[in-house]
């Protein structure tokens, strides 16, 4: 091969050093490693919504092929109807009760737990924080029978008051992930309101909240999966039909020795991935929204 | 708008419900009458998938016609939990009236009392015939002699055969006579590497049934008849482990563990992909939905001096301790697990094979049963054991390992050897740790 | 004792401190009232014969402690924890971190790729065992035809006692979605006026990497590591549902572990010890990642 003439090099090269070169450079670099990663990480939701379109006698057939033949559009009302016998419109909407007081009970408990946490100094604050991290390392598995024996003295099994009241006080994971977050956010501008004269509630509704943006909108998309996806605590606290969640119905379709009719089941699991997505890219613009605003004071 | 939607629903599900066939009382109504009256609740734990939920509610509606007094309440739970959730629910005392109860849970669950003694409820009702019943079945609900539980769905395990396969080959199907000699040279015969077909599923197992069959034909046991002790150690357990493991691993007749991993759901056999495997009356329900191929039963073939052994299995219900009202239990399930019950919940529908000769008899008339469906029949009457273990308390244990230890086997990862003395230490060091508590 | 915890303060402290207690109110209320009781009565019941029913326990002190130093299957159940939890935060951790810049990048459509990446922490429960037969399987899957193009036999990956473990924290990969959430937002949150005054000082990419992102995003990534050690000893999915615990013992964690005695062989007060010794192991860990964190973890307070 023939090296380019040297004038043309150097030109290249003072191309690559370009702020406008080097950004493309850059975006090209990027997008290899993207698209890669993306279309394996595709893979999950591909196989879901191709099953979604299958016969039942199609789902297992050797070898295994991921487009339909004839794509099965019967099945998502199929999956919906479940039988007669399976509400998903009750499960769905009560899933969607739980998931929004939680995020809300979530938001607020948490925020001031965090802020308590990471700014306000407190005799007793260092051991009570080490509680709050070891409430996080016990074994939920272990949890669930004496769990599930407080609850039943309370009476409040077969309601939704087991999953929906605890969110209120706070939850150890989303503590610990906030007051990380409120830890970064400069001193001075908390000195700076105190010389105006605010106090702690003014400090942490005006400066934090405003400024943890992007932290808020992580634990609220969490919260929203965790609860939407919520499966054993539901199943065992809940026994009616009205009051059953999404994450539960959706299992009935899941029989003994093969009585599975996986085509119906990943049909409605597909419909029900879907708020969780818009939510997703919903929620993105208040990470965007977190920089422009943490840039301006910063 | 909301009322329209209520009632295009209503309408969906009435035409949906008489289309099956399904009785057209929708429960709604019902449930008022029963209200209005003086009735007492019953409750339910068990698992159905979806698909067959409009059944039960078929015959629940008509049980609350022939017994206005009581109402049906069922919580259902997945065949994949119902065995966590039965714990939880027998420590906070709120186990609901009648539990589902796998042949498995029937000893620790009387032992733990998850479930009653129904003995001399049972042996008190003159009408209801317990006699009728497979002997063998009951006996996985009899704990220390005294029956705690009653089955509804019992069956053997016997050899499926791909006959698209057979035929493709230009080979005779299984026949009554064979002997395991010969269908392991007919899975030779039928192995092609090149199309990826093997004769034999290799789906070896020593759980229960599948002991039966897999060792039974060489005189062996997995364990002795009480379940005190393992009882693999011995020249008949070996030789048959040899069999099947050569036949995996040396003749690759079947696939290895590795391989059928392969084939989605575990299921080489079903997948088509192999032209013999195992099967029990209860996975036909699933060949006929999944299969995509013409297949049939055979007897379990013979040992080389004509013994002929395999192993059944079943689940049943049970009252439990919380129960208020085990007569009034005991008034649903006299009727359920009637034979009248049985041929209309399982024998009509082949979604379980009832636990009487008649009501499997029946059952052979149903879609999922194959055209030799009379093999299930002869096999039941002639020469399956119900399968060990599930007399031991620590029968969950012991599963374990025997299951453990066939996956490696399959896998290739042990030797037949190593599998035999780590089921027999191990094994019987779980079943001393119980013996006391027996 | 005391003394140390609560010594004397000043008024404006107290202030203070009276706040402090009125905003973590709800969360110790919730503690006393939820947590207090299940997780007390776990501890005493790990000290019983407790297999089912709450009445007539018998103490037996610490025989159910015993029992597992004696069962060989608990060792090998501890080894595959660590063996899993290594693995999966050192990689998991940095997998997370790289697709966090990836995904922090200013290229066009990466609203969609973010969607695109968080997609099998959002499918995962539903779909987990048909995806990892298009992933996984030995001989179908899209990994080991993958290999083949290039001339390499796949390994045999969850059906085989080598490779099983390193195949959990392949998958474990998949899963990295909420860590790269936490860490992008992390990212997010880093002033930019760090990065002009960095470049005016003529720091090249890494010098800024090293400089200025590591030091801000460092209460975050500590944040990360502890969660991922936490959730690894606790990841209970992909076990339950494709291993469990196999082939032989050699996926068999603790977690797996716990759930079999407490669910499977009905001996719920084995289950309790087994979840008090998880707890202290987890304890340990991250008070040591405490103290090791305040010598690289950067706060603003």
């Amino acid at each position: 091969m023939k090296k380019a003439p040297l004038a043309k090099r150097k030109k290249g090269e003072a191309w690559r050093k370009t702020i406008k070169g080097r950004r493309a450079i850059a975006i090209l670099i990027t997008f290899a490693l993207l698209i890669p990663i993306g279309i394996i990480f595709v893979m999950p939701f591909i196989v879901m919504v191709s099953t979604a379109l299958k016969p039942l006698n199609q789902v297992f057939a050797f070898p295994p092929r991921l487009i339909p033949e004839t794509p099965q559009w019967q099945n998502f009302p199929d999956g919906w109807y479940g039988y007669g016998y399976v509400d998903f419109t009750t499960c769905t909407w009560n899933s969607l009760k739980i998931t929004v007081n939680n995020i809300i009970g979530n938001l607020v408990s948490c925020t001031l737990a965090a802020y308590a946490f990471a700014r306000l100094k407190a005799r007793g604050k260092n051991l009570l924080f080490a509680i709050v991290l070891a409430t996080m390392l016990l074994p939920n598995e272990a949890l669930v029978v004496p769990q599930y024996v407080l609850f039943n003295r309370f009476g409040w099994l077969d309601t939704h008051l087991p999953l929906m009241v605890p969110p209120w006080f706070g939850w150890p994971f989303f503590i610990f992930l906030l007051r990380q977050f409120f830890m970064t956010i400069p001193e001075e501008l908390i000195d700076a309101a105190k010389i105006d004269g605010a106090g702690h509630a003014r400090i942490l509704l005006q400066i934090f909240v405003p400024l943890s943006k992007p932290a808020l909108a992580t634990l609220a998309i969490f919260a929203f999966i965790g609860n939407w996806n919520s499966f054993f605590g539901p199943l065992l606290y809940l026994r009616s039909p009205d009051v059953q969640t999404l994450p539960v119905c959706l299992v009935q379709y899941q029989g003994a020795y093969g009585n599975t009719d996986w085509h119906l089941m990943m049909a409605v699991a597909t419909i029900a991935v879907i708020p969780v997505l818009l939510i997703f890219i919903f929620g993105q613009r208040y990470f965007v929204e977190g920089i422009a605003t943490s840039g301006v004071k910063g | 708008m909301n009322k329209q939607q209520l009632s295009r629903r209503a309408f969906l599900k009435l035409a949906a419900a008489s289309s099956s066939g399904v009785a057209l009382a929708g429960i709604g109504p019902l449930r008022n009458i029963a209200a209005a009256q003086d009735t007492v609740e019953l409750t339910f734990g068990r698992h159905w998938e979806a698909a067959f939920r409009p059944r039960q509610a078929e015959y629940d509606e008509g049980f609350m016609e022939r017994h206005p007094d009581i109402k049906i309440n069922i919580t259902y739970n997945t065949w994949a939990d119902h065995n966590n959730v039965v714990p939880a629910w027998a420590a906070a005392g709120t186990l609901p009236d009648i539990i589902y109860v796998h042949g498995s849970r029937a000893t620790p669950w009387a032992h733990e009392g998850i479930i009653i003694d129904i003995h001399d409820i049972v042996s008190a009702d003159e009408e209801f015939n317990v006699d009728g019943m497979w002997e063998e079945s009951v006996r996985l609900y009899r704990v220390n002699g005294r029956i705690h539980a009653l089955p509804y769905d019992h069956g053997p395990i016997i050899l499926g055969y791909n006959k698209d396969m057979f035929d493709a080959a230009g080979m005779d199907y299984p026949a009554e006579d064979w002997t395991m000699e010969d269908m392991a040279a007919a899975a030779v015969e039928l192995t092609d590497p090149d199309m990826g077909v093997w004769g034999w599923d290799g789906q070896l197992d020593l759980g229960n049934g599948g002991g039966g069959f897999f060792v039974g034909a060489w005189g062996g046991q997995t364990m002795n008849d009480d379940e005190t002790a393992m009882s693999v150690d011995t020249p008949e357990v070996r030789e048959a482990l040899n069999h099947w493991y050569n036949l995996i691993h040396e003749a690759g007749a079947a696939p290895s563990g590795t391989e059928s991993e392969a084939f989605p759901n575990q299921n080489p056999f079903r997948s088509g992909a192999c032209a013999m495997g195992h099967i029990a009356t209860w996975s036909t329900p699933s060949m006929r939905a999944l299969a995509n191929f013409e297949w049939d039963v055979a007897p379990t073939p013979m040992g080389a001096d004509g013994t002929r052994s395999t192993g059944a299995f079943g689940s049943g219900y049970g009252i439990t301790p919380t129960s208020d009202k085990p007569d009034v239990a005991w008034t649903y399930l006299r009727e359920y697990l009637s034979l009248d019950g049985m041929i209309f919940m399982w024998s009509l529908s082949g979604r379980g094979s009832p636990a009487r000769p008649e009501g499997l008899e029946v059952w052979l008339n149903s879609d999922p049963a194959p055209p030799s469906g009379r093999y299930f029949l002869e096999a039941m009457f002639d020469y399956a054991v119900t399968g060990p273990p599930f007399q031991s308390l620590a029968a969950a244990q012991v599963s374990n390992i025997l299951g453990r230890e066939a996956g490696l086997l399959r896998l290739g990862e042990t030797s037949v050897d190593a599998a035999i003395a780590a089921i027999t230490e191990e094994g019987n060091a779980a079943l001393d740790e119980v013996a006391d508590d027996m | 004792m005391l003394r140390r915890y609560f010594p004397a303060i000043s008024a404006s402290a107290r202030r203070e401190e009276r706040i402090f207690y009125l905003f973590i109110l709800p969360w110790l209320i919730g503690l006393v009232v939820f947590n207090a009781g299940p997780v007390l009565g776990m501890l005493g019941l790990s000290f019983t014969d407790w297999r089912i029913s709450l009445d007539n326990l018998q103490f037996i002190g610490l025989d159910n402690y015993a029992k597992l130093v004696d069962d060989p299957i608990f060792w090998v159940s501890v080894g595959n924890t660590l063996y899993i939890v290594v693995g999966r935060v050192v990689f998991g951790t940095a997998f997370a971190l790289f697709l966090a810049i990836l995904l922090n990048q200013k290229v066009p459509g990466i609203p969609f790729f973010r969607a695109v990446y968080y997609l099998p922490t959002v499918t995962a429960g539903v779909a987990v065992a048909l995806v990892w037969i298009w992933i996984f399987n030995p001989r179908l899957g899209i990994l080991n035809y993958s290999l083949k193009q290039i001339g390499i036999t796949g390994p045999p990956w969850i059906y085989s006692s080598t490779w099983v473990k390193p195949s959990l924290i392949l998958m474990s990969l998949f899963q990295v979605g909420p860590n790269m959430i936490i860490l992008l937002a992390g990212l997010q949150g880093v002033p930019k006026e760090l990065y002009e005054s960095a470049e005016i000082d003529g720091a090249g990419n890494w010098a800024k990497f090293r400089n200025v992102t590591l030091p801000m995003l460092s209460p975050v990534l500590f944040f990360v590591i502890i969660i991922s050690v936490v959730s690894s000893f606790q990841n209970f999915t992909e076990i339950r549902v494709m291993t469990e615990g196999g082939p032989g013992e050699s996926s068999n964690v603790l977690i797996w572990y716990l759930w079999e005695n407490a669910f499977i062989f009905l001996q719920l007060g084995v289950a309790a010890a087994v979840a008090w010794i998880m707890f202290v192991i987890l304890m340990a860990l991250t008070g040591l990642q405490f103290r090791l964190g305040r010598r690289w973890v950067f706060y603003e307070a």
